[in-house]
This record gives C-alpha cells, sequence and structure tokens, in this order.
C-alpha cells in the first residue's frame, strides 16, 4: 500500500498539463525565432496564421484527407492480418520459432525505404502506399500481439478445453480478450507508425499527399507553409495518440494505461 | 530469444530459405523480369562485391557514424533527464507533458526544419535521429525509474546512503534493464530513422546508395543498402543482448 | 531509547479526501527491548515502522531515538523487509558489505566482515551468488546480514518472515531469537502472526484497524532463552496466545463497512 501511494507515479494522465505544453512550446519557438531571427524560420505566430491558407486551400485539404483515408485502410489491413499471427505465435512455441528470425531480419529495414522498390512492382497508385503503411504497422502489433498472447495463463486455457472449447474458439474467446491491453499497446505505436510511414513514403514517391506538400514547399522554398504542415502533421499525430488513448480506456479501462516504449517508425 | 533452445533458433532459418528459395524460382522461371526483381544470387553477389569496394564502405561508415552520434546524444539526455523526471517532482512536473505531447509527433516530419536551421549536412540528421531515438530511452528509463521498489533505496538510506547518492547507488542500477530495453528500441529506430533522412537529402551514405540506384534504374543495387541496414540492425541488436547478459548477470532472465 | 509520541500519518486519497493511517501514537521502547506490534492487516503497523525507520515522514507527532529527533533514515536503525529488498545487481558478497563500504570500510575490510557476516547467517560458500538464484529463506537471511553488518542499535522488522514457507518461518525465527539472545539490540517487529509475536517479544502492542490506534500493551512475562518445544506446553503461553488472538479478531466483513 505504502509503496504505491509512496510512488511518483509512473503513467502520463491525460488533461491540461499537455496544453500548457503545446503553448508552452509555441511560445518557446516564438521567442527563438524573434530573438535569433536565423536565417528564414517564421516564427510561431505566423506559423499559425499560416494554418488557415493550407487547410482553406481544397486540393491541400483533399491531399491531407486522402492521406488519411489510405492510413486508415493500411491500418486496417495490418490489424486483420497481425493480431492473429501474434496470437498464434503466442501461443505456440514452434511457430513463434518459425516466424521470428525473419521479423528481427526485417526490423530494422525502413519499410518507407522500400517504396522505391514496391513502386517499380506496383506503381505509383494507392496499392504501393497501402502495402508499405500495411509493412510499416505490422511489426510493433504483431510483436505486442506475440507478447500479450505468450503471457495469457495457462490454468484459463485449461478451464476453456475442459469445457469443450475448440482451438480457434480459445484463441479468439480467450486469448484475445487477455492479450487486448498489450495488443492496444502495439496498435498505439501503430498509429504513430502509420502516419510516419505515409509522410515518408510520400516524401519518397512525391506524387501527392501530405508529405509531398511539405517537402515540394521546402524545395519551392515557402517557408511558412512548411512549418506550417510540420504543425498540422504534429498536430494530427497528437490528436491521433488522444483518440487513441481514449478507445484504449473505453476498451480496457480495467488495464493500466502504459505508453508504449517502442514507437519504430519505418 | 535466449529462452529458445538452438534447435529452435535453426527452425526460423526456414521462413528466410523458403523466401529466398521462392524469389529465385519466380525469377528463374520468368514469372518476374529481372528489372523488376533480380534473383536473390545476383543481389548477394554485389552485396559481396559492394562489401570490398572502399566507396561502399564509406558510404556504410558515414551511416554509422551519423546513428552512432545520434545515438550517444539521446541517450547522454535520455538517462538523466528520464531518471530526474521520476525523482524529482517538478522535473516530472514539467517532463511528462512535454513527452506526451512530442512523444506522438512523427519526428520525420520536423527533418524539413531541422534541414533550414542546420543545412544538409551531418547536423540535421544527427538531430533527426536524436529526436526519434530519445524518446523510447526517456520513456523506458522513466518508466523503471518509478517502479524501483522505495525499499531498495530505503536500505541503502538505513545503510548511510545520502539521498543524492541513491540515485547513483541504487535508483541507476535498478533502472539499468529498462535503459537497456529502451537502447535496443532506439538503435532500431535510429537505423531506420538515419536512413530515411539520407534517403530524403542526402550526397552520402546508404540511404543515398539506395535513392542514387532508384535514380539510375539499378535494381540489384537496390537491395544492397537495404541488406546492409539490416546486417547494421542486427549486429547492434546482438551487441546489446551481450552486453545485457554481461551487465544484468543477476537481475531476472527477460527476453 | 525509542519515543514515540502522538504520531500520526495521513494520506491522501486517490481522487480527493484524506485517509487517517494511523491515529496518536504513544509508545516508549527501552535499550535492548524485542517489542512486537500486532495487528490486522491495513492497521498502519507497518507505517508505524516506516516512520520511526524515517523513511516516511508522520504527519503529526514525533519520534525521537537516544534523544535525538528522527529526521531521516540513518544506520542506527536497520530495516529487514518482508520482501528482502536485496539489491538484484549485486552478489550475496556485494549486498552484505554494500553498508560497510558506505560506512568507509576498504574493500578488504568490508568483504572479509561480510564474509564472516554471511557465514554466521549460514550461508558460507553462497558469497558469489545473485539473490535471484537463493530461496527465499536463503534470500532473509542475506537481508539480515546486510543489516547487521552495519551495527545498528535498532532493528526495524517489517514482517520480516510473512513472505516463507511455514517451515522456513519457524527456523528463522529461532535463527532470530539466538542472534538477539547474543547481542541483545533493540527490536521493533511488526507481525499479524501472534505466536511469532508471544514466541519472540517481550512486549506486544495490539492495534486496531482504521484508523490504527493502540489497543493494548501486553506485557510477554515467558523466562528467556525460549525454545519453541517446551513453550507450546506452557499453559501461559497458550494464555497468552489466545488472549491476543481474540483481541485481534476482526469483526465479520459486513458489520466493517
Amino acid at each position: 500500500m505504502s509503496g504505491a501511494l509512496l510512488r511518483a507515479g509512473g503513467t502520463l494522465k491525460p488533461g491540461l498539463p499537455p496544453v500548457f505544453a503545446c503553448l508552452g512550446l509555441l511560445l518557446v519557438w516564438q521567442l527563438y525565432a524573434r530573438t535569433l531571427s536565423v536565417g528564414g524560420i517564421p516564427d510561431a505566430l505566423s506559423t499559425v496564421r499560416e494554418l488557415p491558407t493550407i487547410l482553406g486551400d481544397r486540393e491541400s485539404l483533399y491531399d491531407i484527407l486522402d492521406s488519411l483515408r489510405r492510413m486508415a485502410i493500411g491500418f486496417a489491413i495490418a490489424l486483420a492480418l497481425s493480431v492473429p499471427l501474434g496470437l498464434l505465435m503466442g501461443r505456440s512455441r514452434l511457430f513463434a520459432a518459425l516466424v521470428n528470425p525473419l521479423l528481427m531480419v526485417s526490423y530494422p529495414v525502413p519499410k518507407a525505404a522500400l517504396m522505391p522498390i514496391i513502386m517499380l512492382w506496383l506503381g505509383v497508385g494507392d496499392a504501393s502506399k497501402l502495402l508499405v503503411i500495411v509493412l510499416g504497422v505490422s511489426l510493433p502489433i504483431i510483436y505486442h500481439a506475440y507478447q500479450g498472447a505468450r503471457a495469457v495463463e495457462e490454468k484459463m486455457l485449461w478451464s476453456a478445453s475442459a469445457m469443450g472449447m475448440s482451438g480457434p474458439a480459445r484463441l479468439a474467446r480467450i486469448v484475445l480478450p487477455a492479450a487486448l491491453p498489450e495488443i492496444l499497446v502495439g496498435c498505439r505505436t501503430g498509429i504513430v507508425l502509420a502516419l510516419i510511414t505515409m509522410i515518408t513514403s510520400e516524401m519518397i514517391a512525391r506524387q501527392s499527399g501530405a508529405g509531398n506538400i511539405l517537402f515540394s514547399a521546402l524545395d519551392m522554398a515557402q517557408y511558412e507553409t512548411v512549418y506550417a504542415m510540420i504543425l498540422v502533421i504534429s498536430a494530427l499525430g497528437i490528436l491521433l495518440d488522444v483518440a487513441f488513448e481514449y478507445v484504449r480506456g473505453a476498451l480496457v479501462g480495467w488495464s493500466e494505461p502504459r505508453h508504449d516504449l517502442a514507437p519504430i517508425p519505418a | 530469444m535466449s529462452a529458445l533452445s538452438r534447435s529452435e533458433g535453426l527452425i526460423g532459418i526456414v521462413p528466410i530459405l523458403a523466401l529466398l528459395l521462392l524469389w529465385q524460382a519466380a525469377v528463374s522461371t520468368g514469372m518476374a523480369p529481372p528489372a523488376l526483381l533480380p534473383s536473390p544470387l545476383a543481389v548477394l553477389a554485389r552485396f559481396a562485391q559492394n562489401m570490398a569496394d572502399p566507396a561502399f564502405l564509406a558510404h556504410a561508415g558515414i551511416t554509422l557514424y551519423r546513428l552512432f552520434a545520434g545515438f550517444l546524444i539521446a541517450l547522454a539526455l535520455g538517462v538523466p533527464l528520464g531518471l530526474l523526471g521520476a525523482t524529482n517532482r517538478g522535473v516530472g512536473a514539467v517532463l511528462k507533458p512535454l513527452v506526451r505531447v512530442l512523444a506522438p509527433v512523427p519526428k520525420i516530419a520536423l527533418y524539413p526544419a531541422l534541414i533550414l536551421s542546420l543545412g544538409f549536412g551531418d547536423a540535421s540528421k544527427i538531430v533527426l535521429v536524436v529526436a526519434d531515438a530519445l524518446f523510447p530511452i526517456l520513456l523506458a528509463t522513466y518508466q523503471g525509474a518509478a517502479m524501483v521498489e522505495p525499499k531498495l533505496v530505503w536500505s541503502a538510506r538505513a545503510a548511510g546512503t545520502s539521498r543524492g547518492g541513491t540515485l547513483f547507488k541504487v535508483i541507476l542500477p535498478a533502472t539499468l534493464p529498462s535503459i537497456l530495453t529502451g537502447s535496443r528500441i532506439a538503435l532500431v529506430v535510429a537505423c531506420i530513422v538515419v536512413f530515411l533522412a539520407e534517403m530524403i537529402t542526402s550526397t552520402d551514405g546508404l540511404g543515398y546508395v539506395l535513392v542514387r540506384a532508384v535514380r539510375n534504374f539499378q535494381t540489384v543495387e537496390m537491395f544492397v543498402p537495404l541488406i546492409a541496414i539490416s546486417v547494421i540492425g542486427l549486429a547492434l541488436n546482438g551487441a546489446l543482448a551481450l552486453a545485457r547478459r554481461r551487465l544484468l548477470a543477476g537481475f531476472p532472465d527477460e527476453d | 531509547m525509542i519515543a514515540i509520541s502522538g504520531v500520526t500519518k495521513t494520506f491522501q486519497r486517490r481522487g480527493g479526501g484524506t485517509h487517517l493511517a494511523i491515529d496518536a501514537i504513544d509508545l516508549d521502547i527501552a535499550e535492548g527491548e524485542f517489542v512486537s506490534i500486532l495487528g490486522p492487516s491495513g492497521c498502519g503497523k507497518s507505517t508505524l515502522l516506516y516512520i520511526v525507520g524515517g523513511f516516511v515522514a508522520p504527519s503529526g507527532g514525533s519520534v525521537s531515538v537516544s534523544g535525538r529527533a528522527v529526521t531521516g533514515p540513518g544506520p542506527d536503525r536497520g530495516p529487514v523487509f518482508q520482501e528482502f529488498a536485496l539489491f538484484p545487481w549485486k552478489t550475496v558478497l556485494g549486498n552484505v558489505a554494500y553498508g560497510l563500504r558506505e560506512a568507509g570500510l576498504s574493500r578488504r575490510d568490508a568483504d572479509a566482515k561480510a564474509t564472516a557476516l554471511i557465514a554466521t547467517v549460514g550461508l558460507k560458500g553462497y558469497e558469489t551468488f545473485y539473490p535471484k538464484e537463493l530461496s527465499g529463506g536463503m534470500k532473509q537471511r542475506v537481508a539480515i546480514a546486510r543489516t547487521l553488518a552495519y551495527g545498528p542499535a535498532i532493528l526495524l522488522m517489517d514482517e520480516p518472515f510473512g513472505a516463507l514457507d511455514a517451515h522456513t518461518r519457524l527456523r528463522l525465527q529461532n535463527e532470530l531469537l539466538q542472534l538477539w539472545e547474543r547481542d541483545r539490540k533493540t527490536v521493533l517487529f511488526v507481525t499479524h502472526a501472534v505466536e511469532e509475536a508471544v514466541f519472540l517479544s517481550d512486549r506486544v502492542v495490539v492495534m486496531t484497524r482504521q484508523p490504527g490506534r493502540i489497543k493494548a500493551v501486553v506485557d510477554i512475562d515467558l523466562p528467556r532463552p525460549r525454545r519453541r518445544d517446551e513453550l507450546l506446553l506452557n499453559p501461559r503461553y497458550q494464555r497468552l496466545v489466545i488472549d491476543l488472538e481474540r483481541m485481534i479478531e476482526d469483526p465479520p466483513e459486513e458489520m466493517r463497512a
């Protein structure tokens, strides 16, 4: 009891402080740009003022929304493939031994870097970008589903089979819910990753999307747009994180919130 | 991995070999034209050839330099910040909301800003690596330090250790497993980020080698830097696992 | 030796409000006395021990040891915890030598003294083992040796045998008593086991729950040195155990709410 009370508190709670943190960061930026006024860095205020121009522009807004659409689809596909794979790994040592080295080899490879090769095969359309996002998001979800399924108590499964539950039913009705908090930790990483992969692949493909706007603006020396896009993308990252935290709270409010330690960009 | 027996470790080679065979078959049967998908043998041969090429090794060296510089700076920042954030209420109150806001920001989006203020050279890439590698280390250190059993600290205090002394004599060693876990993730992150930064704007490094191959439509050459970064990541992971076994002899096993 | 006067402790509740853990505790413990604090779980008996140790600050009242007010931990009061709290990154030798090194002894002197102490607690040959390689009973012996090493005048024992199996528990009780007979340190011993308290102590302090208050102080007038098999047949011992058990008997669940 005393231990828990005396501890500093290991979780990062949402609330007002993060809002202050955002404002503080903007303030630091403003002061920095104003006092140093180094080559071409716009201050926070003029960047914020630039936001309506970008978000009001039909074409760039559609570009950003299109990016988000691809991201959502890619994430959904990755989820549908990775969760069963991870759960199976967690319940079968042999299967885990088979798959693990393959995952380890592919871990340090930047998935967005596969974009040029995938574009050779699938062209520059949606398919390439979706595939890259799926690849980028999958690893952490597989990993956490694996860890979650591995930690499921053996006795819970014994009682389930004693009740006559079949293998697949046990996986879906016992292992999945028990591993859900851990899977969601993977999903949180996955969401950030989806965003990163999306932007990076668009930077590399230079066709459309948020990443493309960002780097085209850089090429054309439209620095206000560059900074405004950075702001938009950062806000997307933060908002997705907050939204996810709400979903997580609703799904597994019984488990302690946990910040993942593995935000692996792709 | 450590829990796996040797035979189980060997089984893992099967899918990798199968994948390579499938790839070779697709090329040999003419299903995939070599211009789009070179044979794995050709790729491996080119990889071996490049490993003896000083120019290629120089690119790999530059990538490694940026990777390590960024990782070490992130380590030097992340560990003290995490320890202080967990042990000092004031620091924690400032640090927690900042981390909450900054951790989910896709750092690669900051890269253009880094280029604008630091130029196209090493500095902007290293800072990007720092920005990405910092959070796994910081979060792991923070969580590890916040979970240190208070009675360990009490035992040391009762034995005569000063309050400040417990930070180095108790909290830091007790947090070491978490720090190593965070470092392992940060190293993978660093591999990925440095490669991407080099792809986006660079004249050297492994990422640049890939971009150059793309520009010249040299399909075989495209695979080589990808293999190189994978090998680097695996080697770093192995080195860290070794360090873990050495440093954490007294801690419960973990994989 | 230990003077506890008017000590209270309130904790902040999660989501507001306060919780009174212990209320107005007055207790004096003489030098060389073995005193147990007995009470149901959640009565704040461990919290009281932590306050004496200087690990937790009281919300009110004060504790003094040998006339000096307690403001923090110090090597005059050595804790032994139920959770052992050994340093996992140090070997048995490293754990036991820790306090000696902190006291400024050279590595050689500290190691020599620690090795002797490890033998005293019956763990000769285990010097290079890590805590994770030891059983619970062995871990607690190491923890006791680590605390004895820096020579505290007072031992603060927080349910030290609570995490051990029944057999190990009895053995360690006997060994603790032997150690105590030898150098008669002042001991404050927290437990919820009646027989353990009676077997070991000169006095037993019975606490109530919510808030933690002293309900009674019982003198254990049993002759020393004590032997467990003799005591079990001693009617005075039996009487004390029965009386104390009645005293700490909890009201049933539904009456508490």
